[in-house]
């Protein structure tokens, strides 16, 4: 089986995952209750913007990880590589963004606030749209692959920044999965936090593969272009 | 091989302070770039009148301005280099890439060094006057603004470098350096607060950002150094 067809086996395991946590949140899992014994809806939101952040963190070092691949071998392989990691990142940071907005407006009553995960995770996103502008103002094919590798290196430090923050500084944002005597989950709301983490990561994987793969033949149809005109 | 290096690394930089005392661009550019953001600081601070405490926001004003200014300068530091093939002229010579960056870099720390010292009492004198002076020690000012602008010029040499040959050119240096340096600026605030307003336990709160800002020096100098070779030799 090659990879191509490995990519898309995970794709549909990832979708299935997914959608499967996505029915666990809310016929399975605790709910997780409001001080005055109602159903707190909007916890559910913890199973994708948890699960798509975490990815968002994950695939973001692969842009690191092919960059400084990129710049020992100078193949160029690496350099779209780390592009396409680049765009699955900024799939996953939107996503992440716009399900944090939904809950803090429910949890915390407003759209927005500046508080320290929130601004770092902005930050992470301003850096991975600048990836792309820093990319599309480069002409020279060469020029450009380091100039991204450099810039993906340099601004992945941001990401273990945004992930720790709220262990290191006073931040309103929940801290879920901390370890210490109040923190953990129940073991159904775990189970299935883990299932749509696991479904999260693979969605990131497929898409990351079929992208390269469309990629890889782009290349190929202008390689056959060239020679059958030339 | 050190002592060549370091003869390589005073060329540079001479070059650089030079053309400076020469033609006052950059000192000039930087200083003007300065006050006129102090004006626009009058305008955004005048319908608050005298109820705003100047002081509270004053760390925050500065560093914007010093931000601001330094992307003016980096830029400049490097269409120089580019419009009058200064640069291929450097890369063409037996000179060490490294002594590239850290010349470059010095030089462009000097330059925001200089203009900040100038614009710092131009503030004071806008916006501090009849409030409270600052009680703790004035030095401490000073050792966060040379920490927080070697993180600025040594990150912001490297990023100018790529962007010099891009088509937004200063636009563009903007767009990745401002997020860049964000955790360095809100550190640099931070300090920069504690050494202005002071209070009990003020000192302390200053050395813990100063940690900050020195690992972020220490880590991204360190990064930037290492890129740097490849960056210029593309």
């Amino acid at each position: 089986m090659n990879r191509t067809k490995i990519a898309r086996l995970v794709l549909v395991l990832g979708g299935m995952l997914t959608t499967a946590a996505f029915l666990m949140t809310f016929f399975w899992a605790n709910p997780s209750l409001l001080p005055d014994g109602r159903v707190d809806f909007s916890q559910k939101i913890f199973y994708f913007h948890v699960p798509v952040a975490e990815a968002s963190f994950l695939v973001f070092f692969f842009t690191a990880l092919y960059g400084v691949k990129f710049l020992l071998t100078k193949d160029r392989r690496y350099d779209m590589r780390a592009k396409i990691a680049t765009e699955v990142t900024l799939f996953f940071v939107l996503l992440t963004m716009a399900t944090g907005i939904l809950w803090t407006k429910v949890a915390w009553g407003v759209w927005w606030q500046w508080e320290p995960r929130l601004t770092t995770y902005f930050i992470m996103t301003l850096l991975v749209i600048a990836y792309f502008v820093l990319r599309n103002s480069v002409e020279d094919e060469e020029k450009r692959a380091v100039y991204a590798a450099a810039f993906g290196i340099l601004a992945f430090i941001d990401a273990p920044i945004s992930f720790f923050i709220t262990r290191w500084a006073e931040s309103i944002h929940p801290v879920v999965l901390a370890g210490g005597k109040s923190s953990g989950l129940e073991a159904p709301m775990l189970i299935t936090f883990i299932i749509a983490q696991i479904g999260m990561l693979m969605l990131g994987y497929a898409f990351y593969e079929m992208r390269l793969h469309e990629e890889e033949l782009k290349e190929r149809l202008e390689a056959l272009k060239v020679k059958v005109g030339g | 091989m050190a002592g060549s290096s370091w003869r390589q690394f005073k060329a540079i930089l001479r070059k650089d302070l030079v053309m400076e005392l020469r033609t006052h661009e950059m000192i000039t550019s930087m200083g003007l770039y300065a006050i006129l953001t102090m004006v626009v600081y009058q305008i955004a601070l005048t319908e608050a009148g005298e109820a705003l405490d100047v002081r509270l926001v004053m760390p925050g004003l500065i560093w914007v301005a010093f931000i601001f200014m330094s992307l003016l300068g980096l830029n400049r530091s490097f269409v120089h280099e580019k419009d009058q093939g200064c640069i291929d002229a450097l890369l063409l010579s037996p000179v060490d890439r490294p002594v590239i960056f850290f010349a470059k870099s010095a030089g462009n720390l000097l330059f925001l060094l200089v203009v900040e010292l100038l614009s710092l009492p131009v503030f004071a004198f806008l916006f501090l006057q009849g409030r409270e002076g600052i009680t703790n020690p004035i030095w401490l000012l000073g050792v966060v603004m040379f920490a927080a602008s070697v993180g600025i010029s040594g990150v912001g040499t490297l990023l100018a470098t790529m962007t010099v040959n891009t088509t937004g050119k200063d636009i563009l240096l903007a767009v990745v350096f401002v997020p860049l340096m964000y955790p360095l600026l809100r550190a640099a605030v931070g300090a920069t607060f504690a050494a202005i307003i002071g209070g009990p336990g003020s000192v302390e709160t200053f050395w813990a950002w100063m940690t900050w800002i020195a690992g972020f020096d220490v880590i991204m100098l360190l990064i930037a150094f290492g890129l740097y070779e490849f960056v210029i030799g593309a």
